[in-house]
C-alpha cells in the first residue's frame, strides 16, 4: 500500500513538474484583417513570439465583429465571456463612450509604472493625459494620417500633379472631369469614408489649431472659420466636381471607381494598403499628398488615434494583458510590424532605421513626419457623431447647404455637453 | 395519458365529455366533469399544469417579458451606454422623442415603407400567383424560382441590391444605358425621392415569394365550379377575377395583408445594409433609428421610447386591422 501511495505521489509530482506551472489564456479581440493571409501570417508569428516568452500561455485571437462605434466592442464586454485584450479603432469620441459606461480601466498608472509613456510620442502622451481630466483608457497602436491618394500613372500622362494651394486645386478637378474621370471618389454610406473627405477639407479650409479649437468647443462649429470647409465641399457638389450619386456609394464601392482608375483621386490612410492589395491594386502607381490649402501649415494630413489597446474592466487576465501591450510596445514587436508587408499604419513612436514596406506608405510617413491635423470622426462625442455623418451625406446629395449642416452639428455638440 | 376505466369501454372524447360523463368516459371525462364542478382537487390539476407550462413559461419570462420590463425601465432612466448607474429621468426621454424631428421624419418613412411593402410584395406576390396557377407542366419551376429569394437572408439581399443600385457600375444603370434609356439612369441610393423606394423594392423582392404561395394556396381552395357557373353566365375572364377569385381570396388576402404589414414594420435589415438612413436620414426608418441611438449614439433611454412607440404602433395596426377585418365578413 505504501509502495502504491509513493509511486503515485511520485507520478503526481513528475507531471506537476512537466505540466507548464500556470497554463493561462489571454482572449484577444483583433486585429482587424486577421482573416487576411498576410495579416494572419504576421500576428500568429507575434503570437507565437509571445507565448515563447511565456511559457504556460496561450493567445486566443478573437476575430473582431465590429468596433465602439456600431457597438460591437461594447456588446463583447457587456456578455462577460469577451475578451481580455482589446485591439479596435479609437479615438476620443470612442473611447469617451466605453469609457463613460465604465467597460475599460484606466490605464494612468501602468504609463508611469512600465515606462509606456516614453514608448509613444511625447506630444500623443501629451494629448492624451488632455483628453479625460488626466486619466488615460488607451494605449495607441497606430495612427492614422488621411489624405489624398491618386494614380501616378494617370496623373503623369496628364501632366497632373496635387497642387499647393485651394484654387489651384479646383482647377485641377475641372481638369480631371473635363477627361471623363470622376474627380474624387468617396462613399459616405460608410461613415469612415465620409469624415475622411469632410476632415480634410475642413483641415484645408480652417487649418488644424480652428479645427482643434471647435473639437474643444472654444468656437462654434457653425463660426464662418470653421464651416469653410463645409461651404467647400457643398460647392464642389454643386460645381459638379463631386458627384452627387457618389451619396450612394459606400467605401468598397468608392474604392472599386478609384481601383478601377475611373476616379482620379480618393482620401484615405495608411490602412488603405490592405484595400489595394486585397483588390489586386499595383502599390506602387499609388502617390499620396495632404489636401492643399491656402493656410500655412496646413497642407497635412489629418488623422490622430487610429487604433488602441484597451483593457475591459472585466478582464479575467489584467495583468497579462497589461504584459502583453508592454510586449507589443517592444523595439522588437514595432521593429517586426513595421517592415512587414501587411504593415498598413503610423506607429505610436519613431522606429529609426526601419523602411516602409511600400512607397506609398514611405510618402505617408514623410507627409505625417510633421504630425497630422484632427479628423473629427474620432475626436466628437458619440452623440454628434451621427448628425456629423448625416450631415456629410446631405452635402453631398445636395439636400443641405454647409452653413446649415454645421448648424445641425452645432446644435448637436451643445446637446452634448 | 388516456386509461380506460374498464377494458373495453371506449373513452368518450374531451369535447362530448359533459354529455356523457357521470355512467361512462376516462380521465378526460373526469377532469372535465370537475372543472366544470369546481371540485376541490382541481387544485392537483392546476399544479401538474403550471410544472408543465413552467419550462415555456421560465423562456417566455427570460427572452420575454424580462426585456420588455427591461425596455419600460431603461425609457425612464438616463444612461450612459451600457453603465448599469442608470439615472431616473422622468418622463424627459418621452419628451426628448416628441420634439426630435427625426423620429417624426423616422414614423412618416415607416408608415411608407409598409404601404409600399404591402402593395409592391403582396401586389406581386397575387399577380404572380395569378399567372403562375395557370401554369400546366411549369407551375412547379415558377414557383420555386419565384419563391427562391425568400429563402435569402435580408442583410444578403442588401448587399446584392446595393450593387445592382451602384450608380457607376450597377446593374441597373448599367442596363439602362445598354439599351438606349441612359437617361433614365438615377442615383438610386442617393436621390432623396427615391432612396425610400428603391430600397423598398429589395426588401419586396425577397418578400414576394412567400405571399406568392399563400395566394397560390388561396387559389386551389376557390371551388371550380363557381367558375363553371360564372362561365354559364357569361362572364369573361376579368368578370371572373373580379367576382369569383378575388372574392375567393378574402380570407388569404386579409392574411397576406396582416403578415405584410407585421413584416413592413421590422423593416430593418436592408435599409440598415444598403443606407444606414440616408443620405440625411431619407430613407430613415424608426428602427434604424432605434438601433443608430441605442448603438452608435449610447441613448438607451430615448431608443427605448421608441421602441415602446413601435410596439404600440404595432398593436394600433393590428386592433384596427382586425376590425375592419371583422366588418367586412359581417
Amino acid at each position: 500500500m505504501l509502495k502504491f501511495l509513493a509511486r503515485t505521489t511520485a507520478l503526481a509530482a513528475m507531471i506537476a513538474v512537466t505540466l507548464p506551472a500556470h497554463a493561462e489564456t489571454l482572449k484577444m479581440w483583433g486585429p482587424e484583417q486577421i482573416t487576411e493571409p498576410l495579416v494572419a501570417q504576421l500576428w500568429n508569428g507575434i503570437k507565437a513570439d509571445f507565448e515563447k516568452a511565456n511559457p504556460g500561455v496561450t493567445i486566443e485571437f478573437m476575430p473582431p465583429t465590429g468596433t465602439i462605434s456600431n457597438g460591437a466592442v461594447q456588446a463583447a464586454i457587456q456578455s462577460d465571456a469577451g475578451p481580455d485584450v482589446i485591439l479596435t479603432n479609437s479615438g476620443i469620441g470612442r473611447i469617451s463612450v466605453v469609457k463613460n459606461a465604465k467597460q475599460v480601466m484606466p490605464l494612468t498608472e501602468q504609463y508611469e509604472k512600465r515606462g509606456w509613456k516614453d514608448q509613444i510620442y511625447p506630444w500623443l502622451y501629451t494629448e492624451l493625459k488632455s483628453q479625460f481630466g488626466g486619466e488615460i483608457y488607451e494605449v495607441p497602436d497606430g495612427l492614422d494620417a488621411l489624405g489624398i491618394w491618386y494614380h501616378k500613372d494617370v496623373f503623369d500622362q496628364a501632366g497632373w500633379k496635387i497642387p499647393a494651394t485651394w484654387a489651384e486645386f479646383e482647377a485641377l478637378m475641372k481638369s480631371i472631369e473635363a477627361t471623363g474621370l470622376q474627380p474624387i471618389a468617396i462613399g459616405p454610406r460608410t461613415t469612415g469614408s465620409a469624415g475622411h473627405l469632410f476632415g480634410n477639407l475642413l483641415q484645408s479650409a480652417s487649418g488644424k489649431e480652428v479645427i482643434g479649437k471647435a473639437l474643444r468647443r472654444e468656437i462654434a462649429w457653425d463660426d464662418p472659420s470653421v464651416a469653410a470647409g463645409a461651404v467647400r465641399l457643398q460647392k464642389l457638389v454643386e460645381a459638379g466636381d463631386i458627384k452627387k450619386e457618389m451619396a450612394g456609394l459606400d467605401l468598397d464601392g468608392a474604392s472599386r471607381l478609384w481601383f478601377n482608375k475611373r476616379a482620379a483621386m480618393f482620401v484615405a490612410g495608411p490602412w488603405f494598403t490592405a484595400n489595394a492589395r486585397k483588390a489586386g491594386y499595383d502599390l506602387t502607381n499609388a502617390g499620396y499628398a495632404p489636401m492643399p490649402s491656402d493656410i500655412k501649415g496646413a497642407a497635412i494630413p489629418t488623422g490622430g488615434v487610429g487604433w488602441s489597446w484597451l483593457v475591459p474592466v472585466n478582464s479575467k487576465q489584467p495583468e497579462l494583458a497589461m504584459k502583453w501591450i508592454d510586449f507589443t510596445l517592444s523595439d522588437a514587436v514595432m521593429k517586426k510590424r513595421a517592415q512587414d508587408p501587411a504593415s498598413t499604419m503610423i506607429y505610436p513612436r519613431e522606429i529609426p532605421g526601419v523602411e516602409p514596406p511600400t512607397p506609398v506608405l514611405k510618402e505617408i510617413f514623410a507627409a505625417a513626419a510633421g504630425g497630422v491635423g484632427y479628423n473629427p470622426s474620432v475626436y466628437l462625442p458619440g452623440p454628434v457623431l451621427d448628425t456629423y455623418f448625416q450631415v456629410i451625406q446631405g452635402l453631398i446629395s445636395g439636400q443641405i447647404g454647409g452653413e446649415d449642416g454645421m448648424k445641425q452639428i452645432q446644435a448637436k455638440m451643445a446637446e452634448a455637453k | 395519458m388516456v386509461i380506460p376505466e374498464t377494458p373495453g369501454k371506449v373513452v368518450a372524447p374531451l369535447s362530448t365529455a359533459p354529455a356523457v360523463a357521470g355512467h361512462t368516459g376516462g380521465t378526460f371525462a373526469r377532469m372535465s366533469k370537475r372543472g366544470v364542478a369546481g371540485s376541490g382537487s382541481s387544485d392537483g390539476d392546476a399544479g401538474t399544469a403550471f410544472w408543465l407550462m413552467a419550462p415555456a413559461l421560465a423562456l417566455y419570462a427570460v427572452f420575454t417579458l424580462l426585456p420588455i420590463a427591461a425596455t419600460f425601465w431603461l425609457s425612464f432612466n438616463g444612461s450612459a451606454g451600457f453603465n448599469t448607474s442608470a439615472s431616473f429621468v422622468g418622463f424627459d426621454n418621452y419628451a426628448k422623442a416628441a420634439q426630435d424631428p427625426i423620429v417624426w421624419k423616422g414614423l412618416a418613412h415607416t408608415f411608407l415603407w409598409l404601404a409600399y411593402h404591402v402593395v409592391m410584395a403582396g401586389g406581386l406576390g397575387l399577380l404572380l400567383a395569378l399567372a403562375v396557377s395557370r401554369l400546366r407542366i411549369t407551375q412547379v419551376f415558377f414557383r420555386a424560382a419565384f419563391f427562391l429569394p425568400h429563402l435569402v437572408s435580408l442583410a444578403v439581399v442588401g448587399v446584392i441590391w446595393a450593387n445592382i443600385y451602384d450608380p457607376f457600375f450597377g446593374l441597373m444603370n448599367t442596363a439602362l444605358t445598354r439599351i438606349g434609356l441612359g437617361a433614365f439612369t438615377q442615383g438610386w441610393l442617393s436621390d432623396p425621392a427615391l432612396v425610400l423606394f428603391s430600397v423598398n423594392i429589395a426588401s419586396s423582392w425577397q418578400g414576394f415569394g412567400l405571399y406568392m404561395l399563400l395566394f397560390i394556396a388561396g387559389l386551389q381552395n376557390i371551388d371550380h365550379s363557381l367558375y363553371d357557373a360564372a362561365e354559364v353566365d357569361g362572364a369573361n375572364a376579368f368578370q371572373k377575377l373580379i367576382y369569383v377569385t378575388l372574392p375567393g381570396l378574402r380570407e388569404v388576402t386579409t392574411f397576406v395583408v396582416s403578415l405584410a404589414m407585421i413584416n413592413g414594420l421590422k423593416g430593418f435589415a436592408t435599409v440598415f445594409v444598403m443606407t444606414n438612413g440616408g443620405p440625411f436620414y431619407q430613407s430613415e426608418l424608426i428602427t434604424t433609428y432605434i438601433y443608430r441611438l441605442a448603438f452608435q449614439s449610447q441613448d438607451h433611454g430615448l431608443a427605448a421610447v421608441l421602441c415602446i412607440l413601435l410596439s404600440l404602433l404595432a398593436i394600433a395596426i393590428t386592433i384596427v386591422f382586425n376590425r375592419w377585418r371583422a366588418r367586412l365578413s359581417q
